[in-house]
């Protein structure tokens, strides 16, 4: 794409040191030596999950188990054309079925948009083969899909472009009328000076890799339930990753206030990135609701499923790293021309992040990424546990580690030699108050045994070394990126948290039990928890980002404090001295200078309220981060992959995965190890199994059985080193391991396949028959080309 | 559509149900007897969230299988495990072990998992990986799950669960 970066609609963006509006966190070594130094008793323990003992036997309430009084069944209709008018729908014999109570399409959804361009259901013309054009509520769901059969559409078929490359030729079908020539955004972003990066280097680097789609896979399925019998009140029931946003996008979509929609989260199926969106089926069973006056819910079937998610697409990628002989990384150049699908939804926004994300590993000059977003009659695409950053580390590190042994360096010292640190500004303008970097690739250096494994291995054997950052919350969806908490401590002592956060199972719960035990003194065991239910949380935007240890965490951390101090102030008076010179510590409120003057913390409570005060103690936090955009606490990442291909058949064995991860302070590394293997598991089927097989649109692998994962016999063994650089601003010095694993994961397993079939890899996943191909085009298997 | 009656032994109680051709044991344990424990996912016995124990104690597809077929038996799901108020060692374990995040997949993990222990009560890795790989757990990625199975026998021995 050599001249695109003259185009005239190109919106080029410099960003960098002297951009005015960037603030960022600057190092404190003072909060952070206070940190540091901190006596913790609840934090640090390997604590099991709250909610255990219920979601073993079988207690836990998800959507799917909710039945309200007069509930119906909605299904949807979905186009079996990649792109047609639709001339007709006729649902005369499927009204005519007992036991049908509504029917809708396009004409009663006019206005509702489920994303900026993407209807709730199309009318008049469809997209992509599974786009909602019609919807039925029925009073059970065989009659349901009954009354779906019987309706007939007219179709008149238009030519379709499925393939993001010929969707850009002039000649392509135009698919949308919001997007000319079917781009829906192209961005040049330049970090720093990548052209003099490249004018200073001796190497220049050129790969090419294409990532498939996919689908995020979370265990439960989409599904929803809403309530809007009356008008001026809509409940839904749906697993998702921000109550708060869902909030926001019905009420816009509704002309209905935040408050009068109340979002019920219950317990959420995993989300994997894939539950931050309202998607079609959440509008359509509004509308059908509000027809209705009836409860109604809508459960996507398996193949239906794999329509309804919004994952990864297909994305094409080059990448340059600029390098000298002596091993300096100046800087990298990508190109990417992204899938964005039918719909353009927030990728083009998601891409931005990608390469912001990638420009901060190393002391590099600049980078720049030339980023085009297509649209094609696929079903629409926005990204994988992990985002974009997957894709995009896959090519940069395996092209590193093969630079590195082109120059005849060491992969792991080379990256020490270029790794970001703590108190270094890079090219996007952000300094970093805590980075482990350095420290993680010295651990998995030691623990993985590189030293006597790296350039030593037989044929078909490879081990490879990636390294990356995530950011700890982001801010940018809105003005503000809040989370609020409240913490109540009842006459008894028993403590209850309120918390706005989904916990689609990272166990961000209980680190916030934990957190508030640590304040005040308790076990993580003796807090209660409300969450689940706008209406009676306070606001949490949600997690995403990676924000919740982050940003609720301090939250949480702020309303403890708070109900802290109001029993510290009676607790002082009884024991005579002042607030300050207490600690909180095993159910206990003691004098720090003479441990055994103490009282019961269930007696401080009783005791503010049985007073003249009356005071009933109610802790409120809430955290917002002081920058104007962006992130404040990064966590980094290294992990050493090793692998076993085999000749014969190109499969792909993990062996064993090295990794090590700077979260700041491990809130509780029981659920840190349990982040970790969730992400190498996803990283692992990224990498080498997930991908939706598609001709001309059509989804030829929608089920669980074909769309291959790593199953428990192929996982590998896994070594885990937690780096703790206790952040200053994180509670208790925390940051995220929610997404900063999977990332690097793809990297090393890409790196490693890579250093072991001596070639590079260029697509992923890399299914046996990519890696045969491989094997017989370039690779011999011997660690060098 | 003619329904037929059945009668279905569910965790000891006996339920006599109308039930049609058309629907599966799964159908008929959520909606009919009403226990949601057993989850919904594919219905097409590719992620074993909907696993539930025949008489015998081996794991059964509930998505798979059409309630008819099941007159006059017995089964087990996952509110079942439980004994005199407390839970069975293998869920114990799936507690202190960590091998449950999200918690959508747990229930047919846990009767997967002690569907391996009713045969092999201190099972050999390959015994578990054997058992275990018709279920799906994103989550965890199976590791604390495999954790927790080769240490249930010390849970049992430590707290002399009940419990088969
Ligand atoms: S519901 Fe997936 S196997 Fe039964
Ligand atoms: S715990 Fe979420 S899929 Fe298993």
């Amino acid at each position: 794409m050599p001249d695109s970066r003259k185009g005239g609609e190109i919106r080029q963006v410099s960003r960098g040191v002297t951009t005015p509006d960037v603030d960022t966190a600057m190092p404190d070594p003072e909060i952070q030596q206070r940190q540091k130094a901190m006596e913790l008793s609840a934090i640090g323990k390997r604590q099991p999950r709250l909610d255990g003992p219920e979601k073993v036997s079988g207690r836990s309430l998800f959507t799917d188990d909710v039945q309200l009084p007069g509930m119906l069944y909605g299904k949807i209709l979905r186009s079996r054309h990649a792109h047609a008018k639709i001339l007709k729908i006729d649902a005369s014999k499927a009204l005519a079925l007992p036991g049908v109570k509504a029917f809708i399409t396009g004409d009663d959804s006019e206005k509702v948009f489920a994303n900026q361009y993407e209807p709730a259901i199309s009318k008049g013309v469809t997209h992509y083969i599974g786009e909602e054009i019609a919807a039925i509520a029925a009073i059970d769901e065989v009659t349901a899909e009954q009354a779906i059969e019987l309706i007939d559409v007219e179709y008149e078929p238009l030519p379709a472009v499925t393939d993001l490359r010929k969707a850009l030729r002039p000649s392509a079908p135009r698919i949308n009328p919001y997007h000319d020539g079917n781009v829906a955004s192209h961005n040049i972003d330049n970090y720093g000076d990548p052209d003099q990066a490249f004018e200073e280097a001796d190497l220049i680097f050129e790969d090419k890799l294409a990532t498939h789609p996919t689908h995020n896979l979370y265990s439960e399925f989409h599904v929803v339930l809403v309530d809007w019998s009356f008008p001026d009140k809509l409940t839904m029931y749906t697993p998702t990753q921000s109550g708060y946003l869902f909030q926001k996008k019905l009420s816009e979509a509704f002309g209905l206030t935040d408050s009068q929609i109340r979002i019920v989260h219950l317990n959420t199926g995993g989300a994997f990135t894939g539950r931050g969106l309202l998607r079609p089926h959440h509008y359509i069973a509004a509308l059908l609701s509000r027809k209705t006056r009836r409860p109604v819910k809508i459960f996507s079937a398996g193949d239906e499923e794999f329509l309804t998610c919004r994952a990864g697409g297909d994305n094409d990628y080059v990448v340059r790293t600029a390098i000298t002989n002596d091993g300096v990384i100046k800087g990298f150049e990508i190109e990417g021309i992204m899938d964005c699908g039918a719909h353009a939804a927030g990728l083009s926004y998601l891409s931005a992040m990608a390469g912001n994300y990638q420009a901060r590993l190393f002391k590099i000059k600049g980078l720049r990424f030339n980023r085009k977003c297509v649209i094609t009659n696929q079903r629409p695409n926005f990204f994988h546990h992990g985002g974009m950053m997957t894709g995009l580390n896959a090519a940069i590190m395996q092209q590193l580690n093969r630079a590195a042994q082109q120059i005849g360096q060491d992969p792991i010292d080379m990256f020490l030699a270029n790794a970001a640190e703590q108190g270094f500004t890079d090219i996007v303008g952000g300094t970093f108050a805590s980075c482990g970097l350095k420290e993680c690739l010295e651990k998995v250096r030691d623990r993985s045994g590189w030293k006597n494994k790296y350039g030593k291995l037989p044929p078909y054997h490879g081990i490879g070394v990636a390294i990356g950052s995530m950011a700890s919350g982001v801010k940018g969806a809105f003005k503000h990126d809040t989370s609020a908490a409240m913490v109540k401590v009842a006459e008894d002592g028993i403590v209850t948290l309120y918390t706005g956060i989904p916990d689609m199972g990272q166990g961000t719960h209980t680190t916030m039990a934990i957190i508030t035990a640590e304040v005040l003194g308790c076990d993580a065991e003796d807090i209660r928890l409300v969450a689940g239910d706008t209406e009676t949380t306070p606001l949490d935007v949600g997690a995403f980002t990676q924000r919740g240890t982050f940003t609720t965490g301090n939250a949480v951390r702020i309303a403890a404090t708070d109900a802290r101090d109001q029993i510290a102030k009676v607790a002082a008076e009884r024991l005579g001295v002042t607030p300050d010179q207490l600690v909180f510590r095993d159910r206990k409120i003691m004098v720090n200078s003479d441990r055994n003057r103490n009282m019961g913390f269930g007696e401080a409570a009783y005791a503010c309220l049985h007073s003249r005060e009356g005071r009933f103690v109610m802790g409120n936090g809430f955290y917002n981060s002081p920058l104007k955009y962006g992130t404040l606490a990064w966590s980094f990442g290294a992990q050493v992959a090793e692998v076993t291909v085999d000749p014969e058949t190109g499969e792909v064995q993990l062996t064993r995965i090295t990794v090590a991860h700077d979260l700041g302070r491990a809130i509780n590394p029981l659920a840190v190890e349990g982040q970790i293997d969730g992400q190498i598991f996803s990283g692992m089927s990224q990498t080498l199994y997930e991908e939706c097989e598609t001709d001309n649109g059509q989804f030829l692998n929608p089920s669980r059985l074909e769309y291959k994962m790593p199953r428990t016999y192929e996982m590998p063994q896994v070594e885990y080193i937690i780096v703790e650089s206790v952040d200053p601003y994180g509670p208790f010095g925390a940051k995220e391991v929610g997404e900063g694993p999977i990332v690097v994961t793809v990297g090393a397993i890409a790196a490693a396949v890579s250093n072991a079939v001596g070639a590079f890899m260029p697509e992923i996943p890399m299914s046996p028959w990519r890696v045969l191909r491989v094997i017989h085009q370039n690779g011999d298997g011997s660690g060098s080309d | 559509m003619a329904k037929q009656q059945i009668s279905l032994t569910v965790n000891g109680d006996l339920y006599e149900l109308l039930v049609s051709d058309q629907q599966t044991l799964l159908d008929i344990i959520r909606t009919e007897i009403g226990l949601t424990g057993t989850k919904r996912g594919c219905t097409t016995g590719a992620c074993g969230v909907c696993t539930v124990h025949n008489a015998d104690g081996e794991a059964v597809l509930s998505c798979l299988t059409h309630a008819l077929e099941w007159d006059q038996e017995s089964i087990t799901t996952i509110e079942g495990l439980e004994s005199d108020g407390e839970l069975d060692a293998i869920q114990k374990a799936f507690v202190e072990y960590h091998a449950l995040q999200c918690g959508f997949c747990t229930p047919g993990v846990v009767m997967s998992a002690k569907a391996v222990i009713n045969k092999y009560p201190e099972p050999t890795e390959e015994q578990i990986n054997a058992g275990m790989a018709g279920v799906l757990c994103r989550c965890t990625g199976h590791i604390k799950v495999k954790e927790a199975i080769r240490n249930t026998h010390k849970i049992r021995a430590r707290d002399g669960v009940k419990g088969a």
